[in-house]
C-alpha cells in the first residue's frame, strides 16, 4: 500500500509542484501577452544563482526566516531584470509574428546561460536545506522528507493566492480583461503598455522566487535554464495555453502519472511524463481547462 | 508580391554550384578543424531546408526535428554494426526510409488532431521520449553513446572508395548534402510545392480548390522527417560517435533559428541563417560564456531589426533603394 500507491503519490505531488512553482511566472505572461518565453529557465536560474550567492554572502546562515527572505530577494533582482527584458525585447516582439518571439526568447535564454557563466563560472554549486526543512517526516511506513512537505504546501499556497487574486480582486479582473481582448481593455481606458510591464515583471518575480525556493533541491550549473522548461510547457499546454488553473491541474496529472509510471518502467525515469503529454494532447487538444484565459 | 516559386531553376544552379565548388576546395585550403566545422555545417544546412519545407512552406512547426536526424544516426550506426557486409549507400537509405515511415505513423496521429502550437509541442513530448529512450537503452550506448562508427568503403561496382581515407569522408558528405538539398528544392518547387504553399496561406481555400489538405501535410512531415534522418545517419560516421545530445531539444531548436535568421520565405534563407551561426560560433568558439552572449545578443538584434531574417531583410533593402516610394512593411512577413 505504501509502497505502491502513497509513496508514489507524495512523491508525483511534490514534482508537481516544483513544476507548478517554476511554471506559475510562464503561464502569466503566455496568457497575457502571448509570448511562450523560452528564457523563462533561465531568468529562474539567475534567481537561484543569486539567492546562491546572498547565502554565501550571510556565511551560510540556513535558519528558515534567511531561506524565505533570500529568496524573495531574488524574485526582486530577476523581477528588475524583468523591467529591462520587456524594454528591450518584449515590446518590439508585439509587433512582429508569434514565431519571431520563439527565437528571440530563445536567443534571450543563450544569453542568460552565457551570463551565468561568465558571472558564477561552470562548476557545479549546491546548497544545504534551512535547517528547519532538513529532516523528515514518517507517518506509518511512508517517508516524506520535511522539504517536500514544505514545497507541497508553499505550492497549493500559490496556487490558492493566485486564484484568489484572478476570481476576485480588481487586479485579477483587469488581467483576464486584458488577456481576452487587449484591444477593447484599452478602449476603455486600460494602460495596456503599462500593463504588459506590470505583468512581465511580476512574471520574472515568480520565476527568480521559485529559482530560490527551490534552490535547495537543486545542483546550481549552467544546466538548471533547460531543465524545468520543456516540463513547464507540458504543463501549460495541457493545462490549456496559459490558464493558472490548468497549468495547477495538468502538472499534477502529469507528475502523479509519471511517478506511478516509474514504479512499472524504472529503466527511464521521466518516460510516462511525456507518453502522459502526449495522450492529453491528442485526446483534448484545447486543453484541460479550454476557452478560459487565465 | 513576387513569387519565390517563380525562382528560376538557372539562378538557383548557379549558386548552388559556386558553394559545391568553395566547399570541395576547402580541404586544400583550411585547416582541419575548419572542415570538420564545415562537414557539420553541410548536414545542419540540410537539416534546415527539411524543417523550412515543414514551415516555411506548409506553415507546420516541428519542434522535434531533431529526433529525426538522431534517429536516422542510430538507425544506420546500428544496421552498419550489424549487417558489416551491407553496402553503406542501402544503409544511408534505409535510415531515410525509417524515418519517413515513423513520421507517417506519427504524422497520421498527430497531424490530424492538433495544428500549430500543440503540433509543435506534440513533436517536442515525442522528441523527448526518443532522447528518454536513447539515453537509457543499453544497446544503443546509454549516455555514453554508440562509439566506433566507422567510416565505411563504397564498393562502386568496378572500384572501391575507402571514405576512412584522407578527406574522402568531408566530399562524401558535401556531395551527398548537395543531393538532399536538391531533392528538398526540387519538392519545394514541384506542384506538391505548390500545393503545400496553398495550404500555409489558407488551409480551408485550399480544401476548396480540391487540395488534399491532411495528405500533403503528411508528405511535407514525412520527406523532411526521411531527408533529415538521412542527414543524421551521414553524421554518425562523421564524428565516429552519437550521443543521445543529438536528439535534444536545444538541436530541434536549431534548424528553427536557421530558418527564422535566414529568412523563411526563400529556399536560401536556412542554408544563409545555418552559415552565419557557424560563423558566430566558430568565431566565439574560445570566449567561454561571452560566446553565448554574442551568439544570442546578434540573434535578438536579428529578430528585432528584421523580422524577415537576414535574406527578408536584404532584400527589402534593395527594394526600398530600387522604388523609394514603396515602404519595406509588405516585406515584413
Amino acid at each position: 500500500m505504501v509502497d505502491y500507491v502513497l509513496s508514489p503519490l507524495f512523491n508525483g505531488l511534490f514534482m508537481a509542484m516544483v513544476v507548478f512553482l517554476f511554471t506559475t511566472g510562464l503561464t502569466l505572461i503566455f496568457g497575457i501577452l502571448r509570448v511562450l518565453n523560452f528564457a523563462h529557465g533561465g531568468f529562474f536560474m539567475i534567481g537561484a544563482y543569486v539567492a546562491f550567492s546572498v547565502v554565501r554572502l550571510v556565511g551560510g546562515e540556513t535558519s528558515m526566516l534567511a531561506y524565505l527572505a533570500i529568496s524573495t530577494v531574488a524574485g526582486i533582482v530577476v523581477g528588475l531584470l524583468g523591467l529591462v527584458v520587456e524594454r528591450i525585447i518584449f515590446r518590439p516582439l508585439q509587433k512582429v509574428d508569434e514565431a519571431y518571439s520563439l527565437i528571440a526568447t530563445y536567443a534571450l535564454l543563450l544569453i542568460t546561460e552565457g551570463a551565468v557563466k561568465a558571472v558564477w563560472g561552470v562548476s557545479f554549486h549546491s546548497v544545504a536545506t534551512p535547517d528547519l526543512l532538513g529532516g523528515a517526516v514518517f507517518a506509518g511506513d511512508l517517508f516524506m522528507p520535511t522539504y517536500a512537505i514544505f514545497i507541497i504546501l508553499v505550492g497549493f499556497a500559490s496556487y490558492a493566492l493566485l486564484e484568489w487574486v484572478l476570481q476576485h480582486t480588481d487586479t485579477g479582473k483587469l488581467m483576464k480583461s486584458v488577456a481576452s481582448d487587449p484591444w477593447m481593455a484599452g478602449m476603455l481606458g486600460v494602460n495596456v503598455p503599462r500593463f504588459y510591464t506590470f505583468i512581465v515583471v511580476l512574471g520574472f518575480f515568480l520565476a527568480g522566487i521559485a529559482g530560490g525556493l527551490l534552490l535547495p533541491n537543486q545542483t546550481l550549473s549552467p544546466n538548471l535554464a533547460s531543465t524545468f522548461v520543456i516540463q513547464a510547457f507540458g504543463a501549460l499546454v495541457v493545462g490549456g495555453m496559459g490558464n493558472i488553473r490548468g497549468t495547477f491541474l495538468a502538472a499534477i496529472m502529469l507528475c502523479v502519472i509519471d511517478s506511478f509510471g516509474s514504479l512499472l518502467f524504472s529503466e527511464v525515469p521521466g518516460l510516462f511524463f511525456y507518453i502522459a503529454m502526449t495522450a492529453a494532447l491528442l485526446l483534448r487538444p484545447q486543453g484541460l481547462i479550454a476557452g478560459a484565459r487565465l | 508580391m513576387r513569387s519565390p516559386l517563380s525562382a528560376p531553376i538557372a539562378r538557383d544552379a548557379a549558386i548552388a554550384l559556386v558553394i559545391v565548388a568553395v566547399l570541395l576546395a576547402m580541404p586544400l585550403v583550411a585547416p582541419k578543424g575548419l572542415v570538420f566545422v564545415v562537414g557539420t555545417l553541410a548536414l545542419h544546412i540540410v537539416f534546415g531546408l527539411s524543417w523550412n519545407l515543414m514551415f516555411g512552406q506548409t506553415g507546420l512547426v516541428s519542434f522535434g526535428h531533431a529526433s529525426f536526424f538522431a534517429i536516422g544516426g542510430y538507425f544506420y550506426a546500428l544496421v552498419a554494426r550489424s549487417f558489416p557486409d551491407l553496402h553503406p549507400l542501402l544503409g544511408f537509405a534505409g535510415a531515410g526510409a525509417f524515418g519517413v515511415v515513423l513520421a507517417i505513423v506519427i504524422g497520421l496521429i498527430a497531424l490530424r488532431r492538433s495544428l500549430g502550437v500543440y503540433f509543435a509541442i506534440l513533436t517536442l513530448a515525442l522528441s523527448q521520449i526518443v532522447y528518454l529512450f536513447l539515453s537509457s537503452f543499453t544497446p544503443l550506448g546509454r549516455e555514453d553513446g554508440f562509439t566506433g562508427i566507422r567510416r565505411p568503403v563504397l564498393d562502386m561496382g568496378l572500384f572501391e572508395i575507402d571514405l576512412a581515407r584522407g578527406d574522402n569522408y568531408y566530399l562524401f558528405i558535401v556531395l551527398f548534402s548537395t543531393l538532399l538539398c536538391a531533392v528538398v528544392w526540387w519538392v519545394r518547387h514541384s506542384q506538391t510545392g505548390r500545393a503545400l504553399r496553398a495550404i500555409q496561406q489558407d488551409p480551408e481555400r485550399a480544401a476548396f480548390l480540391g487540395i488534399n489538405v491532411a495528405g500533403n501535410r503528411l508528405l511535407a512531415f514525412a520527406i523532411a522527417s526521411g531527408v533529415t534522418a538521412v542527414a543524421g545517419a551521414l553524421y554518425g560516421p562523421w564524428l565516429q560517435l552519437l550521443t543521445p545530445d543529438v536528439a535534444h531539444w536545444t538541436l530541434s531548436a536549431r534548424p528553427i533559428l536557421y530558418s527564422l535568421l535566414g529568412g523563411v520565405s526563400s529556399f536560401w534563407g536556412p542554408v544563409v541563417g545555418a552559415a552565419g551561426f557557424a560563423i558566430l560560433e566558430y568565431g566565439t568558439r574560445t570566449l567561454h560564456g561571452f560566446s553565448e552572449i554574442i551568439i544570442g545578443s546578434i540573434l535578438l538584434a536579428v529578430v528585432l531589426l528584421f523580422p524577415g531574417g537576414i535574406l527578408g531583410g536584404l532584400d527589402a533593402l534593395r527594394r526600398r533603394s530600387a522604388a523609394p516610394a514603396r515602404t519595406a512593411k509588405e516585406t515584413v512577413r
